[in-house]
């Protein structure tokens, strides 16, 4: 009976959408790092792990106002206490066991057996709770119990949960924890000679009436402060044999300390290229739309740069180390990965529908061009690709692998030639708006719901008064572009403005719409 | 030897392409190879020698009103068959493609009238194609002769009233259906008319407006001003 309300109540946790829902956010919120609200809960619980350490330092030599104690005492370590559970919950789902051992037994025509799930959830538990970040958090609660005074030290273990919520702690244990082997045996060593030497600073100097080694914490005390270099001198031998054992100490203590030091560099200088790749990973998840860029050639550097002025962020992907260097001394952010590989995608966490604004496959080789899109394309349907044709045979399977717009640069050649010497002043000027470089511009607007509140027809936009032109609406849901349009036309949702005139003029006109307007 | 003629100097997919977009505009159409291979596999293609005397071709072509287009893949060579031309035919316009912005000079500097940087103007075709795609397909098309929307070049005339009127005076919008959007005067490059530089500037005979409008509408532009469209393109240089 009791085994069928397990199971039962098992099956209907793994089935409950809001119970899962409410553990997945628990999940993201204390380990997502790219979850938007994590950060806002890490500021808090260092804020809390602050106030803790302020009121223990200001307890030292002042009373405290009760207030203060309470919520330092109470509040702070049932807030972490809370935590503490929230972690232990999440960490493991007690149900999907159950259900796994249920759906394993029935599958395998076997009686149910709860006991084998059991033991796999406490044992599943158990992890969580001997590791060491658990035991810190626990005991971080502990000061909860602040009648025992020893008990108040372990507020400083709520120091120690700092490592939780700064990623940049984390990093730094992991690149020491790539060397675990290398400090364990630093460590052992140290380990030998502090105690050889304690015990044989104690046997020379203990019995010697005038040395101030007497009892062996002593000794234990002048070997670690002797061996880590820093010599107090409140504590020295005076005995010949034990300046003997002190020389062997210091040579000693030289070693270690120039040992860890040269291991923590080379950990750091192996690992700086990955810590970086993490990071520039991290801000590319945060960003909320960008250009990817697959290869950085000729052509792609001087895409890039041309987006780059318009004020758009530029993902670039490039596997060659000269074209890596260039594309970071062009200031753009640039990844040592195949554009090719799935991996590569997976690695960057990318939300194609969402971030990227276009995928531009430019280089100059329509194989690799092609193997790029069908990559990405297999990722996402929708993203736009864009690419470029190196010769004008592989136009279709370039279509073929899903690329919405190809740029044959031979093409574009013989169609600037038609316009260039059909009409060069025009085909000048045209050119001229649609440089980036000159101070003339012809700019898209798009009619937003806020403009739309404002001005609803053309007369009432004043572009007049800005210096600018209006060259005419583009109505998106006809698809159809109005010349010159008449002061009446009726402006609606998603269209496009066209206007002409000097950057600077535009940018204001731009700002005037978006501006809110006061009736009186 | 009234004929207009398009001289297409390099046989490769540049050459290919100019000769689609261009053999309807040009009485004559002759492509040119460094490679006798090509000529023997194509019978239309003429051979030519960097080192070729080029005042034999005055006798076949009319010079002021041909266009030469140098598209060879070897820069150096490139460059130095604009120099060639240029130093034989003075009036020749010649039109060239560089792979970027310093041998664009080059070519420049050996006396072509227009160099295309192939590698930045591509990229600024696909950063418009991003960027502004619905003014970019617009322009494209009214440049491209695709769209009704026309481009036109007007050239001011003796009679044009007009003429002598100081450019800020003017009411355009006292013209319907009419966007102005620069002037070009023969002593200066081409400027927009929201320009500074141009509101004072003195409309003289010959200067050239460049208008966007419907064909009707720009056909009542030019009787009210009295001017006439069409510009010999030899005339200008950048």
């Amino acid at each position: 009976m009791i085994k069928k309300l397990i199971v039962d109540f098992a099956f209907y946790l793994q089935t409950s959408k809001s119970y899962q829902a409410r553990k997945h956010f628990y999940v993201n919120l204390l380990n997502n790092s790219k979850y938007k609200y994590k950060k806002y809960f890490d500021i808090f619980m260092i804020s809390l792990i602050f106030t803790s350490v302020f009121v223990l330092i200001r307890n030292v030599k002042h009373p405290i106002e009760d207030y203060l104690f309470y919520f330092n005492s109470y509040i702070i370590s049932i807030i972490f206490f809370v935590e503490y559970l929230l972690r232990f919950w999440i960490h493991s789902s007690v149900s999907k066991i159950i259900v796994d051992q249920v759906e394993n037994d029935l599958f395998l025509s076997r009686e149910v057996n709860l006991s084998k799930a059991f033991r796999k959830i406490v044992g599943v538990k158990f992890s969580y709770i001997s590791s060491i970040t658990a035991i810190i958090d626990i005991l971080a609660v502990m000061p909860f119990f602040h009648e025992l005074r020893l008990l108040r030290l372990l507020i400083l273990f709520r120091v120690f949960k700092l490592f939780r919520y700064a990623n940049s702690f984390q990093t730094f244990a992991s690149v020491l924890s790539s060397k675990k082997f290398e400090f364990f045996m630093l460590a052992i060593f140290a380990s030998v000679v502090i105690f050889a030497s304690s015990i044989l600073i104690y046997v020379m100097e203990a019995n010697n009436p005038n040395s101030p080694v007497n009892t062996i914490f002593e000794a234990f005390y002048w070997s670690i402060v002797t061996i880590s270099t820093v010599g107090y001198g409140d504590v020295v031998p005076i005995t010949y044999e034990g300046r003997i054992v002190a020389l062997v100490v210091i040579i000693s203590g030289i070693a270690v300390l120039a040992f860890t030091t040269s291991l923590a560099v080379s950990a750091f200088t192996e690992k700086i290229d990955e810590i970086r790749e993490i990071k520039i990973v991290e801000n590319i998840t945060k960003l909320k739309s960008f250009y990817l860029i697959c290869g950085y050639e000729s052509l792609a550097q001087d895409v890039a740069k041309k987006l780059k002025y318009l004020g758009n962020e530029i993902i670039v992907l490039e596997t060659d180390a000269q074209r890596i260097v260039s594309a970071k001394g062009d200031g753009l952010t640039v990844l040592s990965y195949d554009s090719g590989e799935l991996q590569s995608y997976k690695k960057l966490h990318l939300d194609f529908e969402k971030q990227v604004k276009s995928v531009l496959c430019l280089r100059e080789d329509d194989v690799a061009n092609v193997y790029t899109a069908l990559t990405i394309r297999s990722l996402s349907k929708d993203v736009n690709i864009l690419s470029i044709l190196t010769e004008s045979s592989n136009r279709k399977k370039l279509e073929y692998a899903g690329i919405n717009k190809l740029v044959y640069p031979q093409e574009l050649i013989g169609i600037i030639t038609k316009e260039l010497v059909g009409q060069p002043v025009a085909f000048e000027v045209i050119h001229e708006l649609r440089s980036h470089k000159s101070n003339v511009n012809v700019t898209e607007i798009l009619i937003t719901e806020k403009i739309l509140k404002n001005y609803s027809t053309v007369k009432k936009l004043g572009n007049k008064e800005f210096g600018v032109v209006l060259f005419g609406v583009y109505k998106e849901k006809k698809r159809h572009f109005y010349f010159n349009a008449m002061e009446s036309t009726l402006l609606e949702l998603g269209d496009f403005l066209l206007v002409i005139g000097y950057k600077i003029f535009i940018k204001e006109f731009e700002k005037h719409l978006h501006k809110k307007v006061k009736y009186e | 030897m009234s004929d207009s003629t398009a001289l297409i100097f390099g046989f490769n997919n540049y050459s290919e392409e100019i000769l689609k977009n261009v053999q309807q505009k040009y009485d004559n159409v002759k492509i040119y190879s460094l490679d006798k291979e090509d000529v023997k596999r194509d019978s239309s293609i003429g051979h030519f020698d960097l080192s070729d005397n080029w005042k034999k071709m005055e006798d076949e072509i009319n010079v002021d009103k041909s266009v030469a287009f140098c598209v060879l893949e070897e820069t150096a060579e490139n460059v130095f068959l604009v120099i060639s031309l240029r130093a034989t035919y003075e009036n020749l316009s010649i039109i060239a493609i560089a792979s970027d912005k310093e041998n664009a000079d080059k070519l420049l500097m050996a006396g072509a009238n227009k160099v295309v940087p192939l590698v930045e103007t591509t990229a600024d075709i696909i950063t418009n194609m991003l960027e502004n795609p619905i003014s970019n397909d617009l322009l494209h098309e009214m440049l491209y002769e695709e769209s009704t929307l026309k481009i036109a070049q007007i050239k001011i005339g003796r009679e044009s009233h007009i003429k002598g009127v100081e450019l800020s005076s003017i009411d355009w919008g006292h013209y319907d259906g009419i966007i102005v959007l620069s002037v070009m005067h023969k002593d200066m490059k081409s400027e927009f008319i929201y320009s500074s530089k141009v509101k004072r500037h003195i409309i003289k005979e010959d200067d050239v407006l460049v208008v966007v409008g419907y064909e009707q509408d720009i056909q009542e532009f030019e009787e009210k001003i009295g001017s006439n469209r069409y510009v010999s393109w030899n005339n200008w240089s950048w």
